[in-house]
């Protein structure tokens, strides 16, 4: 029997169970990428008016720009922060925009924290979302050590102004210390991965 | 019973990240020596002190010695909190030393004790005219190519700093050291007199070069000794602390 997925409206309902400044830990499988979109970025922040800033790691920018599309998403309220385009030579297809700042690696991880501190200045909407896509992608280019010490500074500030983060660990993909790492920074867990159905 | 140590008046700088480092800003009338390598965003950050000091309707005057200031102006962030018309209504005004050394016949390569007394003197009455509250010199190096000794230097930085700080003006001297350099100035004169000095540094780090500040000394208040990354952005200068998992030095 196939796993049963997550749909996107559980995804959503369990973020709205969870009151701002909430570190969340979004484990996922890799085949419910689209719903955990759907769930985190339209159903959950867009239906609550939040801008998002989305730190991509995994894939670029401009490729998640295509998935909202794709999905019909409202991407207006998205901001990305591409730590990606960069270190894939990409960085003249990805443009600097009002929506996109670029960051130059993945290692860059304090310039990660001030392009999300840029946006969260810049940002007009009364709450925000912080999304990290994902710990995994960041832990291909950074040492365990200062990864979890990136992810305690940043939760810590982001709490500090009542953002949500949004933690997104690949299960397929990940370890027990990177497991670890993150539920160490988060207050909420949300399991999005392949349940037996 | 305990008795409470006097807190000094603070230039609260703007710049959030400093101002949490130093306690709540520059202790008033300090003289700082910011100083660091091409590239890492001095005068940018000594502009934003001038710009915030303005917003809040102190008198700011920048005297720029390096580059003329129309250029400078032309190359300026378009930070989001700044309005051009504190210019126009002289709440900030630029000066070129350039244009000023010409006024007062300081012309020759190097200038004497006498000439030295001029200078300082003319800056001081300028700032006592602009109400001048706060005061950035960009840079202090190059002024002291013009000094060439360690006694004229001396002299010359602690006139400027004592006739600034009886106006009860905060000043910022920009200093300029080579990339390689141990020392906080290029003349080792300029940081022992200095009230403070901020360290701006271009830090490698697996390839990544990161844009770093750290707070040497600053007298007047307690303040965080550790290092920063910072980000040059229209909202001003941000900072984060550097993580220390990965720092090499």
């Amino acid at each position: 029997m196939s796993p049963e997925m997550v749909s996107a409206q559980q995804i959503a309902s369990e973020l709205n169970e969870t009151p701002p400044s909430s570190a969340i830990s979004l484990q996922m499988s890799v085949d419910n990428y689209l719903d955990v979109i759907r769930g985190v970025v339209d159903l959950f922040a867009n239906k609550k008016q939040m801008d998002t800033i989305y730190v991509a790691a995994t894939i670029s920018s401009d490729a998640i720009k295509r998935v909202l599309q794709a999905l019909d998403i409202d991407d207006s309220r998205v901001y990305f922060v591409d730590c990606i385009s960069h270190i894939m030579m990409g960085a003249t297809a990805t443009q600097q925009d009002e929506q996109t700042t670029l960051v130059e690696s993945p290692t860059m991880l304090e310039n990660i924290m001030l392009k999300v501190e840029y946006l969260i200045r810049r940002s007009q909407s009364k709450d925000k979302l912080v999304v990290i896509d994902s710990i995994n992608s960041l832990a291909i280019h950074n040492n365990n050590w200062i990864l979890s010490e990136f992810l305690h500074v940043l939760v810590s500030g982001l709490r500090s102004r009542d953002a949500y983060t949004v933690i997104l660990t690949v299960e397929e993909h990940s370890t027990p210390e990177l497991n670890n790492m993150v539920s160490l920074v988060c207050d909420h867990g949300i399991h999005a991965g392949k349940k037996e159905g | 019973m305990a008795t409470k140590i006097a807190e000094r008046d603070r230039c609260v700088t703007g710049v959030e990240g400093l101002d949490t480092i130093l306690y709540g800003g520059i202790p008033r009338s300090n003289t700082v020596l910011l100083t660091g390598s091409c590239g890492t965003g001095k005068t940018s950050l000594a502009l934003e002190f001038l710009m915030h000091g303005a917003v809040k309707g102190e008198n700011s005057l920048f005297v720029s010695v390096t580059e003329n200031s129309e250029k400078l102006l032309q190359n300026i962030i378009p930070y989001k909190f700044f309005d051009k018309s504190l210019i126009k209504s002289g709440r900030l005004v630029f000066v070129d030393m350039p244009v000023m050394y010409e006024r007062l016949g300081l012309t020759k390569a190097e200038l004497s004790m006498e000439e030295i007394e001029l200078l300082v003197n003319s800056l001081a009455s300028l700032a006592k005219e602009l109400q001048a509250k706060r005061l950035v010199m960009d840079s202090i190096t190059s002024v002291c190519y013009k000094l060439k000794t360690s006694e004229k230097i001396r002299d010359f930085i602690l006139k400027l700093s004592k006739a600034l700080s009886d106006l009860g003006c905060t000043s910022i001297l920009v200093g300029e050291v080579t990339a390689d350099s141990t020392s906080y100035s290029t003349f080792g004169v300029e940081e022992a007199i200095a009230d403070g000095i901020i360290l701006m540094a271009n830090m490698e780090r697996r390839g990544d070069l990161l844009r770093t500040l750290q707070v040497i000394k600053m007298r007047g208040t307690m303040h965080s000794r550790a290092k920063y990354v910072l980000d040059l952005t229209p909202v001003g200068v941000l900072l984060v602390p550097l993580l220390k998992g990965g720092s090499t030095g």
